[in-house]
């Protein structure tokens, strides 16, 4: 099988977008009969067979057959499918995604639950069946007659002839009826077929040696006749003419035997011809991300090369660079738009999800997604899974109510939790809404008390947002007990650490009774970024553009301080003042104010100048720096100089 | 030696087609994914040869078949089946079908098929 290996990652790719096709179906499925439902299961379940035999994974083989199966005779039979059937495939489907992850690891796809699976849904094939087995509409013959070609009056005219045939098909076909059904088409477009042996009906049903006799009228010669009834698998066309009676032309075919095949797929080269561009490729996403990497390469050198060249005054050289930069900015921005992937790459996932948990806590949950087609990086994208999980979660397990409660409530027993995502303007926003019991805020300022998060005498005065944010500190959780749906008292801290990590805020509003709202803000790309050079104490820091509101001088801002801390007043907003020095020492040149903001909250900093604004590649700092607080990554402007980026959110989130 | 328009809804089956076809030395047209698009390209790329999986999205492969069929009466389709639809081929070689080759696929039998109803 080793020649196949190099289809492996195809049939990985590809039998993972079935499964998530026959999941997504199912559901549908579960709501109600759909015949398209089944029609799309029963196509990926056929393609993940044909393709896992192809590739020699007998095992996954066996399940897909089984479970195509199952939805041919649903097809067949008007079979309800009902939860129990749900059920079994849903379960069937968790053991082929576990067979796909062994097959992607190098394995054979083995279940150890094979037997299980298979016996489970031949019992409930068979329980259900009840005799009740018809043929599907779509595969029975159609009852008329081979179609006719030509008109009769065509044969009786002169130059036709009469023809015995003799024809063999290879004693191994195992479909000798289907290539008997091609000889008769092919030889019924060439004249009359006046009689056939055995009957057409046996030939069809494949009931019969192999040999098949018949008597043709035909204008055409015997050669073409041979022609036309010498289709693959046919051993021997004996053609006899009445004026060629003692001249029969007899030609021998060899069928191609199972001994004598040998794999050429792996032989030839393509030869060198008109061949048509294919419109789409498939590209191993490391290699994407190889050249992500080569292209802030090449941002950063094209830099380098501008400031010698400027350094240098050598103008021709400058030319060329803005051409250059021109087509390095496509490129970049090309590059962008190929690692966006829409979010129902993930979304796909949560309908399961939902199903899953609502039914084991005895609740009734409507799913709804919207905006699955908006885009998101990749590497956006794959920090985003588990945070919007977990709120998922967490509106399963402790937003909606058990259908009863919510109608003593005025509430229909179907509890709704949105999904939604939408561009706006250089972010995309995803919130998850739940029409559940919704959060307390006295009940988070009395726990957050309790648990030391905040001292009891700064409760008073906190502003509905401020208490919502407590929700995200770390060791706060609202569950009263740990339940196994939305973990073991992991709170939102994390949901809110994976934002940060990809440079993402999340906020929650909430009303009691009425549900709540979790907002998360998510920048498009993470890679490149616009930011704002400037310059504090001889050092230079970017700072992204994005949280910039304000730039101010500081000459004539009185400072007030209240407590160790500095503050100011600008237009009628008192705002922390940070001078960073902790980070790079004290400056006494600080002239600008710039104003950072941060899901609603600002603060400012001062710096010495501000150089300018330019997009930057940003790169992480790298394990052996380890985190550095204040600081998201570095970029390399043109000069190649290593520049700190500042990590706002948690800068303004400190203070 | 044909040039042969690849119709299968997985990116996979096409690319093991397409590789066997290449290696018995003809070339490919183009590919389609569904019915509707196998029309489409049939008329846009009058291939020599069509291979036509059965099972597929929005026009299944029989439908598909008798489109292309209606367009070019000559049209030479074999059908892409699996064990076990035999019913569906039958209806497809009533339809017009040429041949049709089994998956999972032999190289030499596919050649061996493809070659026949070329010479046809």
């Amino acid at each position: 099988m080793s020649d196949m290996d190099s289809y492996r990652s195809l049939y990985v790719a590809e039998s993972r977008e079935n499964l998530e096709n026959i999941v997504k179906n199912l559901l549908v499925l579960e709501k109600g009969s759909d015949q398209n439902a089944i029609a799309e299961i029963f196509r990926s379940a056929h393609s993940l067979k044909g393709m896992s035999a192809s590739m020699g994974f007998d095992e996954m083989e066996q399940i897909c057959h089984a479970m195509e199966d199952v939805f041919q005779s649903i097809r067949n039979c008007d079979l309800q499918a009902d939860s129990a059937v749900i059920d079994l495939l849903l379960k069937t489907a968790d053991d082929i995604e576990s067979m796909v992850d062994d097959i992607e690891a190098g394995g054979q796809g083995n279940s150890p639950n094979l037997d299980q699976t298979l016996e489970n849904i031949r019992s409930w094939k068979a329980c259900r069946q009840d005799g009740r087995d018809k043929a599907m509409p779509g595969d029975l013959p159609a009852p008329d007659e081979l179609p006719a070609n030509g008109s009769a009056s065509d044969w009786n005219s002169l130059g036709t002839s009469v023809y015995h045939l003799n024809i063999e098909i290879d004693r191994k076909c195992d479909t000798k009826n289907l290539r008997g059904m091609i000889i008769l088409q092919n030889l019924e477009a060439l004249g009359e077929i006046l009689d056939v042996a055995p009957p057409q009906d046996i030939i069809e049903d494949g009931d019969f040696d192999g040999i098949i006799k018949l008597t043709l009228r035909s204008e055409n010669d015997s050669e073409a006749l041979v022609k036309a009834a010498s289709v693959s698998e046919v051993c021997a066309v004996r053609v006899v003419s009445p004026e060629e009676k003692t001249a029969p032309v007899l030609q021998e075919k060899t069928a191609v035997r199972d001994d004598d095949i040998r794999d050429t797929r792996k032989a030839a080269l393509p030869p060198s011809g008109k061949e048509r561009e294919v419109k789409n490729i498939r590209v191993d996403i490391t290699r994407l991300d190889h050249m992500m990497n080569l292209i802030e390469d090449l941002v950063i050198n094209r830099g380098r090369v501008l400031q010698i060249a400027q350094k240098h005054r050598m103008k021709d050289l400058d030319e060329t660079l803005n051409m250059i930069g021109r087509s390095v900015a496509d490129l970049q921005n090309l590059m962008m738009n190929i690692r966006m992937i829409p979010l129902s790459h993930i979304f796909n996932r949560f309908p399961r999800t939902v199903r899953d948990l609502s039914q084991k806590m005895g609740k009734e949950i409507e799913l709804c997604i919207e905006g699955g087609q908006t885009e998101l990086d990749r590497s956006v994208m794959e920090g985003l899974n588990d945070p919007l999980l977990h709120l998922i979660r967490n509106a399963i397990d402790h937003g909606i109510e058990i259908p009863d409660e919510r109608q003593k409530a005025g509430k229909p027993r179907k509890g709704q939790i949105q999904i939604s995502a939408q561009r706006d303007r250089e972010n995309v926003i995803i919130t998850i809404h739940d029409d559940g019991a919704g959060i307390n805020p006295e009940k988070i300022l009395e726990k957050a008390v309790r648990k030391g998060i905040i001292p009891p005498e700064s409760a008073p005065g906190m502003s509905k947002e401020e208490i919502f944010d407590l929700l995200f500190q770390p060791g706060f959780s609202t569950a009263e007990k740990v339940t196994d749906v939305s973990g073991r008292g992991v709170g939102l801290d994390v949901v809110r650490t994976a934002m940060q990590a990809v440079k993402g805020s999340i906020k929650v509003e909430s009303e009691p009774g009425t549900g709540t709202r979790f907002e998360l803000l998510l920048p498009p790309t993470m890679a490149i970024v616009d930011v704002m050079m400037v310059r504090i104490n001889d050092r230079r820091c970017a700072i992204p553009v994005n949280n910039i509101v304000e730039v101010a001088a500081l000459d004539g801002t009185r400072i007030h301080s209240i407590g160790s801390r500095e503050t100011i007043l600008l237009r009628d907003e008192i705002l922390t003042l940070n001078r960073l020095e902790d980070m790079f020492g004290a400056s006494d040149r600080s002239e600008i104010l710039v104003i950072l903001q941060n899901q609603q909250k600002k603060m400012a900093i001062t710096v010495d100048a501000i150089i300018g604004q330019q997009e930057v590649v940003i790169k992480p700092l790298t394990k052996i720096v380890g985190s550095c607080p204040g600081i998201s990554g570095v970029t390399i402007p043109g000069d190649g100089q290593v520049v700190p980026v500042l990590d706002v959110s948690s800068i303004v989130m400190e203070n | 030696m044909g040039k042969i328009l690849i119709v299968d809804d997985t990116l996979f089956m096409r690319t093991l087609l397409k590789n066997i076809l290449f290696s018995g030395g003809h070339t490919i047209a183009g590919e389609a994914a569904d019915g509707d698009d196998a029309i489409e390209k049939y008329k846009e790329l009058k291939p020599d040869l069509v291979t036509m999986d059965v099972v597929m999205p929005k026009l299944n492969g029989i439908e598909a078949l008798k489109g292309i069929k209606a367009l070019d009466p000559n049209a030479r389709v074999i059908m892409c089946t699996a064990v076990g639809q035999e019913q569906m081929v039958k209806l497809a070689i009533k339809s017009g079908a040429r041949g049709y080759i089994v998956k999972p696929f032999q190289a030499p039998k596919v050649l061996d098929e493809v070659k026949n109803i070329l010479e046809s």
